[in-house]
């Protein structure tokens, strides 16, 4: 990817004449601009139960939804019978393949440029698939009458995983394809011959298998969606929880055919997304189809085992790592084979350039000169998916690969891992810094980084505690886990990241208003993150308002500029910098007006932003704010001036933003019970300039306690027929506060050179950074018996397993003080 | 998956369970969650609109020719209407039963189903026999039965105690019935029944 800064008319605003904030040095105005820990806005209707859901909307002759569902993972539907449904007073209409073929909605365009059927007319190609829809005047209604439609099924074989979906002799998931395999693609990136080569010649090379298993996102707040179609505008409004309501817009136009001005939708309050609300569900298709049938709103909201048996999950890819070095530790090359499942469709959500989205971020922080990495990408009889879970698309994988290779290579050389890591980091002279792979790292300091974090937790008594314990030979190892990943975020720029052929831009409209407060409007939006909070301190420090006075409008399609939404922790870098930019072209006009007012030359006015007011060069006295200036751009407006004070921004970044970490995480593994107690996490993340430090502080802990459940509890598992065994929050476990830890977040500031107020991304480092540090700690506790590796989930079995095997278990009975025939005992094991 | 098991009936002749068994009506009321088991003659047979006679009498106060004409026949098939809880779900499932062979000398029972829930379906082939031992009989069952569905996502862990716990409950409420017979007959019911049979 280049890093050059594309010849824009906008440049100028870019670069800001006084360099742009230093949160660290000169902010601290009390406006509530950069830097500050201004108290998020949006929580107070949030905590007083005043959040506009999907769910909390009502409207007048509103009809419920509800899905019939496929219990078969692979098999052929013979006959739907929906007489009986039809019959129950309360159900209005039961739709099926049938009905949408005649409308042409009977299938939608994945984001991946799949097919996929909105209801099954031939074959389900995965178990919950949705197969036919009852609506009906209230939602038990609808899901009685869901249970009165008939299916019957003749069974197919299923191939449940990637494995297996390579054998020749494998069920074909995708006849439909005209394809007599389950292939999808083979990727390649990087320079095969020189790897091989480099790892011919290495002195010191090692190899490790490590399956990242499949994740659910698990937003609290399910998909769903109230469709309304309007008969006498001819325009369809929906309410949808989505994380990109333009793009969402844009596709509905295209699938369903009606004019895109005359489709409106509205993500309002979302409770989470975390990837999982990016991609078009065939829900949301059917509640549409039936509003426009009906001329009556129509509202479908998943449940809980609905969202995460059909919605698409993360990860599945399945990794053989290879790391080559010199005897001291220099790292000289690395390779990278995958086998990504991809469920029963190619619907992964990103840009449609990079089928393995962004892996090739595989070097991660280090200054490797040989890399070269494949993924090969099956279909299975499992539901589709493969998005970017609170990550950059398929970082996540990445960094796990990279850092759990860096720790092997330490094990190997039997050197320290803060050491391999050290010797190898990019350094900060080498910025920007063109990677193996071909990305062009923005800035980075990571050896500083490091340093603090050994410094914070005391590395060395960690060190000296854990080989204390393995002398004494406690109960209880001591591991401890490095992480020093970086992520790479923000993406277009556009024209190498797009969403279904829409250039990944981001936009921002600011509309000061004559008595001098604004309203912000964003292309982007939020599910939780704060931007009603950060995007206003943005607006509050560029224009030296109150953060007060800034409103922030954000998911409405039809009072929002075009944006491409919030994911992959884009909505700072890509939308932060719209919003700044914007600021920066009102500014300008306020600078006119000031000159009009001041009656002096525009080059004699000069902005200070720590007073965030215009005053006269030389003259600090002679000053006017931006409310006396709003006021005037209404009231006085200068002959050569429009009238009023307003400007808006699409933003296409020159470069994305390379976010950094470093995380250590000690955990102690008990012998006896396999089970890990995560002592304490420290976790230091530089995003660059940050808006809002309590802001950033949270979404570390929240994006931690995800890595936590990542690599301890959570995995979407399936049986052999394809039944989805961990569908409900009994089966698939999320970390409670009772698996968390204290948290303790730190940070360096190493400011993006190309983002207008020097900001990267940060709601993701943590999900993508703490998984390898918890596998780190875990697989350093029992190094010392010759593991080198633990799959996750990390669960207690398999972690006494490893023990077990490695001879460090304690027999549980050798600690009873009770007097029973241990010999008896474990024979009827 | 697989389900076997197998169940002592104390003081019960292997012939009187055979008849209990053989009696859809007193299987009905053993078995929890069971609303009926009715032969299935009608092709459009609707579950929905059947409604199962209540308070049908069972032996010992039953008419034992009524018994003998209701009692299961080989090669028919019946309709069942079974509403179980298992973990968090509560399927209500609509099943079609055929039974299979019926050794009225060595008291083998054989029985082919499927079932259809709103998100749930099952195919099964179970068996059981009776043997005569020192104290009374004892009822050897089997089942294998392909789950799919939200009811086989629950897994093993969650499935096999609900169908021990049902199997269970099912046999003692048999041997319950059982024991009410024997007190009350006097005249061999069962006896004469069996011959009927």
């Amino acid at each position: 990817m280049s890093s050059e800064t594309r010849d824009k008319p906008d440049a100028k605003y870019r670069e800001d004449e006084d360099g742009g904030p230093n949160p660290e040095k000169d902010c601290g105005h009390d406006r509530g601009g950069m830097g500050e820990e201004v108290k998020r806005k949006e929580d107070r209707r949030f905590i007083t139960g005043r959040g506009n859901y999907v769910d909390d909307i009502k409207k007048e002759g509103m009809l419920h939804c509800e899905i019939v569902r496929s219990p078969h993972a692979h098999a052929n539907v013979e006959s739907i019978n929906t007489e009986r449904a039809e019959k129950m007073d309360e159900v209005v209409a039961v739709l099926t393949a049938e009905d949408l073929a005649a409308h042409d909605l009977a299938t939608m365009p994945t984001l991946m440029d799949d097919t996929q059927e909105v209801l099954v007319r031939d074959k389900v190609k995965f178990q919950s698939q949705e197969v036919a829809a009852v609506i009906a005047t209230d939602r038990y209604a609808a899901k009685d009458g869901a249970e009165r439609v008939e299916v019957e099924y003749d069974t197919l074989d299923p191939v449940v995983e990637a494995e297996k979906a390579k054998d020749e002799d494998a069920p074909v998931v995708r006849e439909d394809l005209d394809q007599d395999d389950n292939h999808i693609f083979t990727w390649e990136t990087g320079d095969e011959e020189a790897t091989e080569e480099a790892f011919e010649e290495a002195p010191v090379t090692v190899e490790e298998d490590m399956y990242y298993q499949r994740l659910h996102p698990a937003p609290i707040e399910t998909c769903g969606c109230v469709a309304d179609w309007d008969q006498d505008d001819e325009k369809m409004t929906v309410h949808m929880t989505s994380q990109a309501p333009h793009a969402h817009r844009t596709l509905f136009s295209m699938v369903s055919g009606i004019p895109e001005n005359k489709v409106r939708i509205v993500s309002p309050d979302v409770g989470g997304g975390f990837g999982n609300k990016v991609p078009i569900y065939p829900g949301y298709v059917v509640a549409a189809a039936a509003s426009y049938v009906l001329e009556r709103p129509v509202k479908w909201v998943e449940e809980r085992s609905e969202n995460i048996q059909t919605t698409s999950f993360a990860r599945d890819y399945d990794m053989t790592g290879r790391i080559a070095a010199t005897e001291d530790g220099e790292i000289t090359a690395v390779d990278v084979d995958v086998l990504a499942d991809h469920g029963a469709y190619n619907a992964a959500a990103q840009p449609s350039k990079f089928p393995a989205g962004f892996f090739k971020i595989f070097t991660g922080s280090y200054d490797i000169e040989h890399a070269h990495g494949t993924v090969d990408a099956y279909y299975t009889n499992t539901a589709p998916g493969g998005i970017a879970y609170r990550c950059s698309f398929r970082v996540t994988e990445a960094v796990y690969l990279i850092e759990r290779m860096v720790k092997a290579l330490a094990q190997e050389l039997d050197m320290d891992p803060a050491e391999v890591r050290r010797k190898n980091f990019i350094p900060k002279e080498a910025f920007p810094y063109e990677s193996s792979t071909g990305w062009t790292y923005d800035s980075g300091d990571y050896e500083r980084a490091l340093d603090k974090a050994l410094e914070s937790v005391d590395y060395d008594e960690l060190r000296e505690e854990q080989q204390r314990r393995i002398a004494n030979d406690d109960d209880k190892l001591l591991g401890i886990g490095l992480s020093t990943f970086t992520e790479i975020v923000g993406a277009g720029p556009g024209k190498q990241c797009d969403i279904a052929g829409v250039e990944m831009f981001d936009s921002a409209e600011i509309r000061v208003h004559p008595t001098g407060n604004a309203t912000v409007r964003i292309g982007v939006q939020t599910q939780g993150q704060g931007h009603e909070t950060t995007f206003a301190q943005i607006v509050a420090e560029e224009l030296g308002l109150d953060v007060e006075d800034v409103t922030v409008e954000h998911g409405d399609t039809d009072t929002e500029p075009y944006g491409l939404g919030t994911y992959a922790s884009r909505s700072t870098p890509v939308g932060g910098a719209a919003t700044a930019v914007a600021a920066r072209k009102v500014r300008e006009k306020a600078k006119s007006i000031a000159s009009n007012e001041l009656e002096v030359a525009e080059e004699d006015v000069v902005w200070d932003r720590q007073s965030g007011a215009f005053h006269v060069k030389g003259a600090p006295d002679r000053s006017l704010t931006i409310e006396e200036i709003a006021g005037a751009s209404y009231m006085n407006s200068p002959p050569d001036e429009e009238p009023g004070l307003e400007a808006v921004d699409y933003y296409d970044p020159p470069n994305m933003t390379f976010p950094f970490g470093a995380y250590v995480c000690v955990v102690e593994v008990d012998r006896e019970t396999g089970e890990v107690d995560i002592r304490n996490f420290y976790a230091l993340d530089d995003c660059g300039n940050r808006i809002n430090p309590m802001i950033v502080e949270g979404q570390v802990h929240g994006g931690v306690a995800q890595g936590i459940g990542t690599a301890m509890l959570e995995h979407v598992t399936y049986d052999d027929e394809g039944n989805v065994t961990a569908g409900d929050f009994m089966n698939y476990l999320l970390p409670t506060s009772m698996e968390i830890p204290e948290i303790e977040t730190d940070y360096t500031v190493t400011p993006s050179p190309h983002h207008p107020i020097g900001a990267k991304g940060v709601g993701e480092s943590p999900t993508v950074g703490s998984p390898p540090a918890v596998v780190n700690a875990v697989v350093d506790a029992m190094e010392h018996a010759g593991v080198t590796h633990v799959d996750m989930p990390m669960t207690p079995d398999r972690v006494w397993e490893v023990l077990d095997d490695a001879g460090l278990a304690i027999d549980p009975a050798e600690n009873m003080e009770f007097d029973i025939d241990v010999e008896d005992a474990s024979a009827d094991d | 998956m697989e389900f076997e098991g197998a169940f002592e009936l104390e003081g019960v002749e292997p012939e009187d369970a055979w008849v209990m068994l053989s009696d859809p009506i007193a299987v009905r009321d053993a078995l929890k969650g069971c609303r009926y088991i009715t032969p299935l003659d009608d092709e459009d047979f609707n579950f929905d609109d059947y409604e199962a006679e209540e308070d049908v009498e069972t032996l010992p106060e039953a008419d034992p020719e009524e018994v003998a004409d209701r009692a299961f026949r080989e090669e028919t098939d019946y309709a069942a209407l079974m509403q179980v809880g298992v973990g968090s779900v509560k399927p209500r499932f609509e099943t079609q039963v055929r039974i299979g062979e019926r050794d009225d000398e060595n008291y083998v029972m054989t029985a082919t189903g499927s079932g259809a829930a709103s998100s749930s379906e099952f195919e099964m082939e179970s068996w059981m026999e009776i043997e005569e031992t020192e104290n009374g009989s004892r009822i050897n069952w089997g089942t294998e039965a392909d789950v799919s569905g939200r009811v086989a996502q629950l897994g093993n862990r969650v499935l096999n105690p609900v169908a021990d716990k049902i199997v269970n409950n099912f046999f003692n409420n048999i041997e319950q019935q059982m024991t009410d017979v024997e007190e009350s007959d006097e005249g061999g019911v069962t006896s004469r029944l069996r011959n009927m049979l």
